[in-house]
């Protein structure tokens, strides 16, 4: 099973923050021959990102590797149905990965580009996020 | 290898601004050094330059008021989506000189370790040599027919053209043929849905088990 949240962590909660700027690191495909680009900013849980992975590895057929450049570092907390506002933050009840416009989400090589497309498509339909899909670009 | 000519204009406004106006218009920042003159500054034709890209020129001609200079490319920054050009790097060369630049690695044909149930690791993409400035190949094509299953092609095994020469060391691994992971069982654990995440907790680091304690009997 994929691993879906830290093993040790520092602080069980922490604040919401905001997602500002573009990515300027990780936008590029480094592992694979291909790639899956976020355009939009956003929280992709723990959960996204296995079904991601499960819809890429299926269609693949265990043919080529898929690259999960992804890992869900933030709690993101929850209160309980009907329960009355205060009394503290509420507990964590998902991880989520942060993304900025840019950041390449899952890679694939070993298969040709246009079976790693409809991978990739799979994967992108699973996502709470614009995506679009990328080759590597070979340096100058 | 191709060469391929951009058009260009000299650039004297820099910083942010006039560089943003510029790439409204069309044009690419772009810096020229090396060979120990001062750098100039310039613009080039995006659309030249991406095509110029796209025919992995490393060598360009630059047409800056009716006049053609040879450049080596050397770097081409991208958009925060790596769709765009924003700058470029040019170096300044003489035909006579030998240059390091990297060339992209594709392979001919399927290793035979891939029917006997093998996968193909591709760990080098580029290669970095070291050329003639006028001898720089598009790509380095290379026969990976007779991998086996656990067999890896190294960078010294490599039939590079005469007189290029590379600077990774000759136990570099290119590629591998390596046994594909689990056997036919890991499909079905793959697609076994995954463990619930709520009820479960990471270890907190630093806090005590005495902590933990009145922390639940505290929610009890």
């Amino acid at each position: 099973m994929a691993a879906n949240m830290p093993k040790r962590v520092k602080w069980r909660k922490c604040q919401k923050g905001r997602i500002r700027g573009n990515a300027c690191r990780g936008n590029s495909v480094s592992f694979g021959e291909y790639g899956l680009q976020t355009v939009d900013p956003g929280r992709i849980t723990s959960r996204h990102i296995e079904a991601g992975r499960v819809a890429a590895t299926h269609f693949l057929h265990r043919e080529g590797r898929v690259y999960v450049r992804l890992f869900p570092h933030k709690p993101i907390s929850s209160k309980p149905l009907e329960t009355r506002m205060g009394k503290g933050k509420g507990e964590t009840a998902i991880w989520a990965a942060l993304v900025k416009p840019g950041t390449v989400m899952f890679e694939i090589g070993g298969v040709a580009e246009e079976v790693a497309k409809e991978a990739l498509l799979r994967i992108a339909h699973k996502m709470p996020v614009r995506t679009r899909f990328i080759a590597r670009r070979h340096a100058v | 290898m191709q060469i391929a000519t951009i058009q260009g204009e000299t650039r004297n406004a820099g910083g942010r601004h006039a560089n943003r106006r510029l790439r409204k218009q069309g044009l690419v920042p772009a810096v020229i050094y090396g060979h120990g003159q001062t750098p100039e500054t310039i613009a080039l034709s995006r659309h030249d330059l991406v095509l110029a890209i796209e025919h992995m020129s490393h060598v360009i001609n630059v047409a800056v008021d009716k006049q053609e200079t040879q450049y080596l490319l050397k770097d081409v920054q991208y958009d925060h989506l790596q769709h765009e050009p924003i700058h470029a790097d040019l170096m300044r060369v003489n035909p006579d000189e030998r240059v390091n630049v990297n060339v992209g690695i594709e392979f001919r044909g399927e290793p035979h370790g891939i029917h006997e149930g093998g996968e193909l690791i591709q760990v080098l993409t580029d290669l970095d040599i070291e050329c003639p400035l006028l001898n720089i190949p598009e790509v380095l094509r290379v026969e990976i027919d007779h991998l086996g299953v656990g067999q890896a092609l190294h960078v010294g095994d490599l039939e590079l053209p005469e007189g290029i020469s590379t600077r990774h060391g000759p136990d570099d691994v290119v590629a591998t043929v390596r046994a594909k992971r689990g056997g036919l069982g890991t499909v079905e654990e793959e697609a076994e849905p995954e463990a619930e995440v709520t009820g479960t907790e990471p270890e907190v680091i630093g806090r005590t088990a005495k902590e933990e304690e009145s922390k639940g009997a505290g929610e009890g």
